[in-house]
């Protein structure tokens, strides 16, 4: 990492930092004009963090200097950038307060990390290894806003069942909304976590050899597909909406999320890069 | 001297005979504007009616006589007695400002920090616009008086939740069900409340109308100012699973909505969103109905609570709003002091400039005889000189009527610098 990508990772991250507060603290004071200017500062994180990527990209060949610390970024710049490019359209501001300290998460693991640790192999530079990390990120980066949404769809859900549209009611997103981007997060993250995995899985059958299914987080990738997809159709074709949805977003994130860190630090994986 | 005048009455000072008779008086003839203009000593007007109040504001001469004959022209055109007199109020300069400001940011309503008073005061604005009755002092202060609703509206809660029933569930569905368009709506029952709430959800985007009754005619009469359809009770579980929303409130003595009915209803349309509004009592919907996932029931206590708790609110938001409206009555009184100077700071330049003009002529013989440059250089230089001896007496004219509000300086200028000769 150059002097220059750091600075603008350093930029980024103190960037998200401050649009976090601001949501939290929107939360508390129950202001939306907050939770607006929040949204612009994580514009802004989004953008050094794209700068410092694009950075990255132009000086190496292939993914020569991706490693954790470009993957996690990449994570955090999935997961703002699809927040914002949803924000055009449903307007749920408020939503950040939820979605922002995540992709604080991910820009504080990754500064944790050394930036030539944990590269990935040079032999599988390549656009289909590309295609298969962008996707997969994507599509995972998806179903962040699903949980998040569900989550805040519980919250609303409880203040309406027990009479109590006050202020905080009144400041978060409407049931529909949150209900729709959770449908949208499992959609559109389903779609593109398969076509990452297809990728992936193409590249692993003509190039690898040794039984490249057995890795864990091939395996824990293959089990996020079938459980999301298990939900994708519960909610589509059988009419599980709303709460129960949003509650089992939550549930399955948070279990995956865990699963994904125990694999990362305790279990072999060849992808250790991630 | 000028003066700010508003003679008015509203719906609490005058009982509503008397209003609605001042309200016909003044709506028969269109325009008062031009009646109220030719009284001797007013200077600018605007004029004021709506249902709830009538009122003139005026600038006027600093006489009782103008004051008088401007009230006795706004009784006489309501046809109000002398003894009715007592129903209006007089109020004069920042009295008048403040009930102004007060009234165009809805504090004086009936229903408080509703929104339909400041488009009135703004359509009576353009009416004097257009009648050329408003000047300096009237623009300005219409101006201060929508920018203090505007900052009341924005810096205040005062207009944020509903205080009827009937908006508080229409805040409500949208709160469940995002966007109202293209919602379907039930109503069950031919009620005036639900005939209110539903012409509020209709407004507020939702379409698709279905009025069930157990009276086919009457619910065919509801529906048709819906443009909805009509249906009797015998189809309601099969209407139950289209409507998004159900608003219910007959005068039926059980439930005419079941659990089970929401079940089936719910089960049908795959478990999307259902708000139900049970405004009837006794109750139509049996209130099990709200422990099912993704049923959102209100009845109409649940809804009053909202209701009582809102109007608390914006009693609490209207003593922020009534902060600002002095702040803002203030900032215009000041404003309208220095106005009153302005005649007086330009006599004194006027005359200074004179002078510099009459004295320079009188040199004309000696400077003609200099180059361009230092003709204007000594141009600059006593134009510089007056200016410095005048910024003093002009700052305390301007600071003088704002901070002690004593006439004596003007009075004390006009006579040292011989202004009136």
């Amino acid at each position: 990492m150059t002097e220059v990508e750091l600075k603008l990772f350093v930029l980024a991250g103190i960037f998200v930092t401050a649009s976090t507060i601001g949501y939290l603290l929107s939360l508390v004071v129950k202001k939306v004009q907050l939770a607006r200017l929040s949204t612009w500062i994580l514009l802004g994180g989004f953008v050094f963090l794209a700068l410092s990527l694009i950075l990255i990209a132009s000086h190496s060949t292939g993914w020569s200097n991706f490693g954790s610390r470009c993957f996690l970024s990449l994570y955090a710049w999935a997961i703002s950038g699809i927040y914002l490019g949803m924000q055009i359209k449903t307007k749920t501001r408020v939503l950040g307060a939820f979605v922002a300290p995540l992709i604080l998460l991910f820009i504080i693991a990754a500064a944790g990390q050394q930036s030539d640790k944990n590269l990935v192999p040079l032999p599988w530079q390549g656009w289909l290894t590309a295609l298969h990390l962008l996707l997969a990120i994507a599509g995972e980066a998806l179903f962040v806003l699903a949980a998040a949404a569900g989550a805040m769809f519980i919250i609303q859900d409880n203040l309406l069942k027990h009479k109590k549209p006050g202020k905080m009611s009144r400041f978060l997103p409407s049931l529909g909304d949150l209900d729709r981007i959770n449908q949208s997060g499992l959609l559109w993250g389903f779609v593109l976590l398969t076509f990452g995995m297809i990728a992936g899985a193409l590249y692993a059958a003509f190039v690898w050899e040794g039984r490249w299914f057995s890795d864990p987080k091939i395996i824990w990738a293959l089990a996020t597909w079938v459980v999301y997809g298990f939900l994708l159709h519960q909610r589509l074709a059988i009419g599980w909406k709303g709460f129960r949805m949003a509650a089992l977003s939550c549930v399955v994130f948070v279990l995956f999320f865990t699963s994904a860190l125990a694999i990362r630090f305790y279990l072999p994986t060849i992808h250790s890069f991630i | 001297m000028k003066m700010i005048i508003l003679i008015g009455l509203n719906h609490r000072t005058a009982p509503l005979a008397v209003r609605e008779r001042l309200f016909a008086g003044c709506e028969e003839e269109k325009n008062l504007l031009p009646e109220f203009l030719a009284i001797d000593g007013v200077a600018e007007v605007l004029f004021l009616s709506t249902c709830n109040r009538v009122e003139v504001v005026a600038i006027i001469d600093d006489n009782p006589e103008t004051a008088e004959k401007l009230k006795k022209a706004l009784m006489k055109k309501g046809g109000l007695m002398d003894g009715e007199a007592t129903c209006l109020y007089i109020y004069r300069d920042d009295e008048a400002i403040k009930h102004l400001f007060r009234v165009t940011a809805s504090l004086d309503s009936l229903v408080m920090g509703e929104a339909q008073i400041l488009g009135q005061v703004k359509d009576a604005y353009r009416q004097a616009l257009a009648q050329n009755s408003s000047g300096v002092a009237l623009n300005r202060l219409m101006h201060r008086a929508f920018r203090t609703a505007k900052r009341v509206r924005t810096e205040t809660e005062i207009a944020a939740n509903p205080v009827s029933v009937s908006f508080a569930a229409v805040e409500l569905a949208k709160k469940v069900l995002g966007t109202l368009t293209g919602k379907k709506i039930l109503v069950i029952g031919a009620g005036e409340m639900a005939e209110l709430t539903g012409t509020h959800l209709i407004g507020n985007g939702a379409e698709d109308i279905t009025v069930v009754n157990r009276s086919i005619v009457q619910a065919a009469a509801m529906a048709e100012k819906f443009h909805g359809r009509a249906a009797g009770l015998d189809n309601l579980d099969d209407i139950l699973s289209c409507a998004d929303i159900v608003l219910s409130s007959t005068s039926a003595p059980s439930y005419i909505i079941t659990e089970s009915m929401i079940r089936r209803a719910l089960s049908k349309r795959k478990n999307r969103l259902l708000f139900l509004i049970d405004i009837a009592v006794p109750r139509d919907i049996d209130p099990a109905a709200d422990n099912i996932e993704n049923v959102y029931l209100y009845n109409i206590d649940n809804l009053q609570n909202i209701v009582d708790e809102n109007i608390k609110n914006r009693r609490r938001e209207a003593l922020k709003a009534e902060k600002i409206v002095e702040e803002e009555v203030k900032l215009y009184s000041n404003w309208l002091k220095e106005l009153e100077a302005v005649p007086t700071i330009i006599s004194l330049r006027t005359k200074a400039e004179g002078i510099v003009r009459a004295e320079m002529e009188k040199a004309q013989g000696w400077i003609n005889s200099m180059e361009n440059a230092d003709k204007e250089k000594i141009e600059a230089l006593v134009k510089g000189i007056v200016n410095k001896i005048l910024h003093a007496p002009v700052t305390a004219l301007k600071e003088e009527k704002v901070e002690f509000d004593s006439p004596d300086i003007v009075a004390a200028v006009r006579q040292l610098f011989r202004l009136d000769d």
